[in-house]
């Protein structure tokens, strides 16, 4: 089933049809017609899933900000301000990755959001493809470890954990990360400074200090007023996390309109990117259905299960088979698909030994945030290819986030060796 | 017949295109009511259920039609690592295998979800929650509608690449030419 | 024929490893658990918690049409479908555990939801009850019935409309979105379900007042519902043994709830700095009223709704002149 589904990915048939046609083919061998009873279910159940609005609302915001130029200037004058450092507009990428995690859960809602606001002004800029791309990838999922998180509310129900003591735990890991991520830039800048070129001097010398300055209260002013906008309506007990997104997409229609930039043309362009984007990402969700479907129905859950009774080791070993099978998993399933096939079998099992659910629970989090970098089927990748320019080859998205994939797997290296990463915040606040 | 095939598949097309463009704005519905519910209970204290489920109704059907409006402005997402390195005769067998795959799967569905619907509309659902909104049967019925337009926008790519290697004229691309990026 | 074996399936409507609604003694996996021991294997029952096969909310429709044979969940979310319904879960100001299951199994109550569910080609067994849940969480304290006004709640359901009614803002929100909008202030109060349930989602950390009585929810059935071709299809003794492990469940889940809710609200209210506080009387009394009136206009809008209604009435004011002279003297004289 796997097999005949890489042949077909391969070969260029969409993501969406593949996933379709091999649970529908596979299901019907295994099981016959009537599970397919459930498709209808499932599919209602995506489309009208509450904690998934994020993602319309948030991809509404990137194209109205795209399309009204001020996310180009921002990255722009941030490039320009950053100055002779390299790497300058990565990191911005990265500071805006941070930024928009913190206002949402949805992975696919930041790395199209990212993505469209920021590839093509940091390729314009010489930026080596698999770099840009990595980095915007990589940017973009860390919404899903850094609270509020779609990923930490699920693990949460089923582990048992306390919503709130998994936001809190995965506060740390989620700085760490990005802080490595950061590290690793400053580190290409000094190392292979081509990749990651700073802002021409000549072209920075058109603008003095003081110009510069004014020139960034100007741009920069209006996108952290839209972050203000979603984190302090979460913060400030305005809004649910996921309504919060509204606030963002309602307020790039109010940003355009006062900079006078919304014409009926831009509103109408805007509409309809975000409808074609935000369909993008919901194809793959949906037609991603009869797969999970025909997965479960052909007991695809008890293969885990029995390859677990073999695992040696010791606790530490178990933690370890568990990550790895999170990690293949990653290769072709859903993290949805994922986070219910395999920590329901291993839960009982950590619970009983005492570990602490709130460290594992951050351990599942920052290897499904890994698995949705990992080629071939990493949804963020699929997420950035739908918004990229066509020069951008799925080749290059895969060389991008394979340094980032690395960097990823010594966060999760930290997080196991020192579990207090996780552990300290929740237990210093109280939750 | 390569000139009927072409006509027929930029019918469908266009329709399914117009369909898309009106549906889309309920984009911008959505994030409106959203942020309406958000500010009025904010400010006035107000919430009414039926606005809040307004909400995942606006979602489910923009997400339900969006599909074939996606593939008709050329926005699936494919792995291109091996596609981009076959001969264009090639790429065109998969492009027509692609899409004539994509219809079936959709016709199943559709086939699937009219059930789902008529159990449904026989005992004339509704919210489950006081204050909610009526009529779920119609909003479950967005599912087998957008399906069926689904699987006539991949016949009709199917059918363009067809036709037009059976043209002997060249033709312009339909759809894919006005790709949004 | 006795000897043919049975393979069937179970969704459930709530998550992977909830106690109670999933896990633990009493569960429908335990459930599960007994009856393929009872029956020696003859009839075994794969269990699918919620988002693994389908979706938490459509296993009506799965047993419906067949597609899989069991499902538990709780029949006031089948409100939207049957709005009857509700009444085999709970009913505000309605009856407790006891009286519930004295309507269910003596009072004609699982004949009237045979009846409900039967042209829809399904049948219920009540399979476990949480007992009296709680009020909720607020954020301030409730002193008057002025205080619901501008409030904004998180409660779902029948109860939701009669807050509504007393000017509550009722927001709808998924289980992992109550703690993070409680704890900002989105929302001003929640419910969920009681102590130990409660403890689990952390909402001890968001507000520290916490009410009772359970008037919305006096006691809370879990709904078994079986396609009733795949029942008729079972011999009389694996028949028998779905009834008996469905019984079992409902008495061992409650009593599971009794114990841990006692040391959960213990540890609340001595390690959290909770206040557990009774809604005062005047404000108990005046969600009586409106309640009586919105369970009126729902059982005059819908016939099948009024004759469930009536018969639960019925019951119920006969079981309260018993228990008025049983039950609370004795609760009574213990809390004095
Ligand atoms: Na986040
Ligand atoms: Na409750």
């Amino acid at each position: 089933m796997i097999g005949a589904f890489f042949v077909m990915l391969l070969a260029g048939i969409p993501v969406a049809v593949c996933l379709a046609v091999t649970g529908f083919v596979f299901g019907y061998a295994g099981f016959g017609p009537t599970l397919f009873n459930l498709v209808p279910a499932r599919i209602f159940g995506v489309v009208t899933n509450y904690t998934l609005l994020a993602l319309p609302l948030f991809i509404f915001m990137g194209i109205m900000l795209e399309r009204s130029k001020i996310a180009e200037e921002l990255l722009e004058v941030i490039g320009l301000a950053m100055g002779g450092l390299r790497g300058g507009m990565a990191m911005a990428i990265i500071f805006v990755g941070v930024l928009m995690g913190a206002a949402s859960g949805v992975v696919g809602a930041t790395v199209v959001t990212v993505g469209l606001i920021a590839l093509g002004p940091i390729i314009n800029r010489g930026y080596d493809k698999g770099v840009a791309t990595g980095v915007i990838c990589a940017s973009g999922t860390l919404g899903q470890i850094i609270p509020p998180s779609l990923v930490l509310i699920l693990l949460a129900d089923i582990m048992g954990e306390s919503v709130g003591t998994l936001f809190a735990a995965a506060l740390l890991p989620g700085l760490l990360l990005s802080g490595l991520f950061i590290a690793y830039v400053l580190f290409l800048g000094i190392f292979s400074p081509q990749k990651v070129p700073a802002i021409p001097a000549d072209e920075r010398a058109v603008y003095s200090g003081a110009d510069l300055a004014g020139k960034l209260v100007k741009v920069v002013l209006p996108p952290i007023f839209l972050i203000v906008l979603v984190l302090g309506s979460i913060i400030g007990g305005v809004a649910a996390p996921t309504e919060a997104a509204s606030m963002g997409a309602f307020g790039s229609v109010a940003l355009a309109y006062f900079s006078g930039r919304l014409t009926f043309d831009v509103l109408r362009d805007t509409v309809r990117s975000a409808f074609v984007t935000s369909a993008m990402v919901f194809f793959i969700l949906i037609l991603a259905q009869p797969f999970g479907l025909a997965f479960r129905g052909l007991g695809g859950e008890r293969l885990v299960q029995d390859a677990f009774t073999f695992v040696p080791g010791g606790m530490d070993g178990q933690i370890l088979f568990l990550m790895l099978i999170l990690f293949v998993l990653g290769f072709f399933l859903e993290w949805i698909e994922i986070s219910y096939i395999a920590l329901p079998l291993f839960l009982p099992i950590f619970a009983q030994a005492g570990v602490d659910m709130a460290w594992i629970a951050i351990l599942v989090a920052v290897n499904l945030q890994t698995s949705f970098l990992t080629p071939p089927f990493g949804w963020a990748l699929f997420f950035l290819k739908g918004v990229a320019p066509p020069s951008i080859a799925t080749m290059d998205i895969y060389r991008g986030v394979v340094s980032f994939i690395a960097l990823q797997l010594i966060g999760l290296a930290l997080v196991f060796l020192f579990p207090a990463l996780a552990t300290w915040l929740p237990g210093t606040i109280g939750w | 017949m390569a000139r009927l095939l072409l006509s027929l598949a930029d019918g469908a097309s266009s329709a399914v295109r117009i369909i898309g463009q009106i549906a889309a704005w309920s984009g911008l519905v959505l994030v409106l009511t959203v942020a309406f519910n958000v500010l009025a209970r904010y400010f006035f204290s107000y919430g009414s259920v039926a606005l809040q489920e307004a909400e995942w109704h606006l979602m489910g059907v923009g997400a339900l039609f969006g599909m074939s409006y996606g593939l008709n402005q050329g926005a699936e997402v494919r792995v291109d690592v091996v596609y981009d390195r076959l001969p264009r005769r090639l790429q065109v067998f998969v492009e027509v295998l692609g899409n004539l795959l994509l219809f079936a799967v959709a016709v199943l569905i559709a086939w699937l979800s009219a059930r789902y619907v008529q159990s449904s509309y026989a005992i004339n659902e509704g919210s489950p929650d006081p204050g909610g909104l009526p009529m779920r049967y119609l909003l479950k019925a967005a599912m087998p509608v957008a399906f069926v337009l689904l699987a006539v926008q991949a016949l009709a790519r199917a059918a363009a690449d067809i036709g037009r290697h059976l043209a002997p004229i060249p033709v312009a691309p339909s759809g894919e030419a006005e790709s949004l990026i | 024929r006795a000897q043919e074996a049975f393979a069937w399936k179970m969704t459930n409507a709530y998550s992977p490893s909830s106690p109670f609604y999933v896990e633990g003694p009493g569960s429908p996996t335990d459930f599960c658990k007994k009856v393929a021991a009872m029956s020696d294997g003859r009839l075994t029952i794969q269990h699918f918690a919620a988002g693994e096969l389908i979706p938490a909310l459509e296993g009506f429709d799965a047993v419906r049409d067949g597609t899989v044979e069991m499902n538990a969940a709780n029949a006031y979310f089948w409100a939207g479908k049957l709005p009857a319904a509700q009444y085999f879960t709970t009913v505000p100001f309605g009856l407790n555990f006891q009286g519930m299951n004295a309507w269910l199994y003596h009072g004609g109550g699982m004949e009237l939801w045979d009846e409900l569910y039967a042209p829809l080609g399904v049948k219920a067994l009540p399979m476990g009850n949480t007992g009296v849940q709680m009020t909720g969480w607020f954020r301030k304290p409730i002193e008057s019935i002025d205080d619901f006004k501008d409030l904004k709640m998180r409660i779902p359901g029948l109860a939701g409309k009669v807050y509504a009614a007393l000017g509550v803002d009722v927001k709808l929100l998924p289980g992992g979105e109550i703690f993070p909008a409680l704890e900002r202030g989105v929302i001003d109060a929640a419910e969920f379900v009681g102590p130990y349930q409660d403890r689990r989602l952390g909402l001890q950390n968001a507000a520290k007042y916490y009410y009772t009585t359970g008037w919305h929810e006096p006691s809370n059935a879990t709904e078994l519902l079986i396609n009733k071709v795949a029942w008729e299809s079972l011999p009389d003794d694996l028949k028998a043994i779905v009834q008996v492990a469905a019984m079992a469940c409902n008495l061992e889940s409650h009593t599971w709830c009794e114990a841990n809710n006692a040391a959960a609200l213990k540890d609340l209210v001595e390690n959290h700095g909770v206040q557990a506080n009774v809604l005062p009387a005047d404000v108990v009394a005046r969600l009586k009223e409106v309640t009586d009136q919105i369970l009126a206009e729902g059982a005059a809008a819908d016939p099948a709704t009024k004759k469930v209604h009536d018969a639960f009435m019925a019951f119920k004011a006969e079981h309260d002149q018993w228990s008025a002279i049983s039950e609370r003297p004795y609760h009574n004289s213990l809390a004095g």
